[in-house]
């Protein structure tokens, strides 16, 4: 039964990080998101400290970096990019100084562990439960909104000139990244849940449309996190670790399908155009 | 006849962030409901900067900017929706996934609730689609096309809003000779039946039914001339 809750959770987990990706990687937004992801690990830090659950931290932190990112950086007029990299510097610190402030022994393995690496042990069954109502919101208003969102997608600045306000459903994105970065810390760790951002993400591009970009990298995503778990139990490796290394190995296989591809359309071309002179 | 104002520039001045010298300076100008105006000069005029600060894409450091009476700095959602706007820099990447025919219904989905399209929506899509020669490219990924095809698909995506405004900035740049002067006619004939145009070129090909004509040099208006149809 535990198996089976921790399985739910990763494929959960890491189809809505897979989803995200895609999002992020098309609005060019990866330098945010990164701050994002560091302001969960600052809010599972926290969570520590305070002796309350890191999820709830985690997501607070998260929703109200995506929240006054924006408006900071209008108001200071630092570019959002560079208040990212300040952000994200300040959060690590922030992060280190409440692991070092929580109760228990300095570093001990299943307290850190737990938000920086990842742990099966801190998924519980009420986890799941609030991982699948965070699941379906992510979905429910990604179908409410994706017209809108897909007019962002292609081209943001042709959106806004046509009357769309870009910037709302722009931060709404980044919430929901937001979210889905701070359920996925659990199982996958601060250090490695940017990278389960990305990499399924980046097999998106075999895909000949954005609906099936996002469908590949949430296939994607869900597998690495089911099989990594699978992994975890076998080698007794951690968890994070062992999900992200199952993406990678994901990423050489989908990236050696496009090469393949891509060399066997070559040659029917040229057999074309050679009986075809 | 006392004609309704579609654009109204008071002293406007538009400077880029992280720019000293202002990209136009001092502007003022009035544009009638149904006119057709040619925005001319050199490159580094101003003439695209005059585009995006009318659309209040680009927000003023000072002077007032109305499009059919709503203030763009303000409130300029509104005044958007009745607006379209074919971009200079329209070309997309090869591997860009999005297809023709949901590129030309975006522009008609930013002005439905959530975006959602009707049948007689799609049905538009497809009008305009048929109408630029185009609708054989439906189901093809923008980024497989030439330029003139894109820039065809972006012009689909404007016409197919049926704006009030509509803001071309060099709507002829990757066009062949034919579709040229098809593009200015289908404008000329837009215009006659009411629609306000403000067409920037720095090369026009020649243009039936101006009735305005601005040169822009180095930001500012340098001439500003009526037409007579």
């Amino acid at each position: 039964m535990f198996l089976l809750t921790v399985l739910s959770a990763s494929i959960i987990a890491g189809s809505l990080c897979g989803i995200s990706g895609v999002l992020i990687a098309r609005l060019r937004l990866s330098t945010l998101v990164f701050a994002i992801a560091h302001a969960a690990l600052f809010g599972a830090a926290l969570g520590l400290f305070l002796d309350v659950d890191p999820l709830y931290t985690a997501m607070i932190l998260a929703i109200l970096s995506s929240v006054i990112i924006g408006p900071l950086s209008d108001a200071t007029g630092v570019p959002s990019d560079t208040l990212a990299m300040v952000m994200f510097s300040t959060y690590n610190a922030l992060t280190f100084i409440f692991i070092f402030l929580s109760p228990g022994p300095t570093l001990a393995a299943e307290k850190v562990g737990g938000i920086l690496w990842g742990s099966v042990l801190a998924v519980t069954r009420t986890y799941l439960v609030v991982l699948l109502m965070l699941a379906y919101l992510y979905v429910l208003v990604l179908a409410l909104f994706w017209n809108r969102f897909q007019s962002i997608l292609f081209d943001r600045r042709l959106a806004e000139a046509e009357g769309v306000n870009t910037r709302v459903y722009v931060y709404l994105l980044i919430t929901l990244s937001g979210i889905a970065i701070s359920v996925s810390l659990k199982i996958v760790g601060g250090f490695l849940v940017f990278s389960l951002l990305y990499i399924p993400a980046a097999c998106g591009f075999v895909a000949d449309s954005i609906k099936r970009m996002i469908l590949l990298s949430a296939l994607i995503g869900g597998a690495s996190g089911s099989a990594g778990v699978v992994l975890s139990f076998i080698f007794n490796l951690p968890v994070g670790a062992c999900i992200v290394a199952t993406a990678t190995v994901m990423f050489i296989a989908v990236s050696t399908y496009a090469y393949v591809r891509r060399r066997n359309l070559l040659s029917y071309l040229n057999l074309r155009i050679q009986s075809h002179p | 006849m006392v004609l309704n104002p579609a654009v109204e520039l008071r002293n406007v001045t538009t400077v880029y962030s992280g720019e000293n010298r202002p990209a136009i300076r001092n502007i003022s100008l009035e544009i009638n409901a149904g006119d057709y105006v040619l925005v001319t000069g050199p490159n580094g005029s101003g003439k695209t900067t005059l585009l995006e600060t009318i659309l209040g894409i680009l927000k003023p450091v000072s002077g007032v900017v109305k499009v059919f009476g709503y203030d763009m700095v303000r409130s300029p959602y509104k005044a958007r929706m009745i607006c379209s706007y074919l971009p200079q820099d329209f070309m997309k990447k090869p591997d860009e996934p999005f297809k023709v025919r949901e590129i030309v219904a975006m522009g008609i989905a930013s002005k439905r609730s959530l975006g959602r399209l009707s049948r007689e929506d799609w049905k538009r899509v497809d009008e305009v689609l048929e109408l630029l020669g185009i609708a054989e490219l439906s189901d093809r990924p923008i980024g497989r096309l030439s330029g003139g095809q894109q820039q065809k698909v972006f012009l689909a995506r404007a016409l197919s809003r049926d704006p009030k405004l509509l803001l071309l900035d060099e709507p002829f740049s990757s066009l062949d000779d034919d579709s040229r002067k098809f593009v200015a006619d289908l404008l000329y004939k837009l215009n006659r039946r009411g629609m306000t145009i403000i067409l920037v070129s720095h090369a026009p090909p020649k243009i039936a039914g101006l009735t305005m004509r601005v040169h822009l040099v180095d930001g500012c208006i340098s001439s500003v001339e009526r037409c007579s149809s």
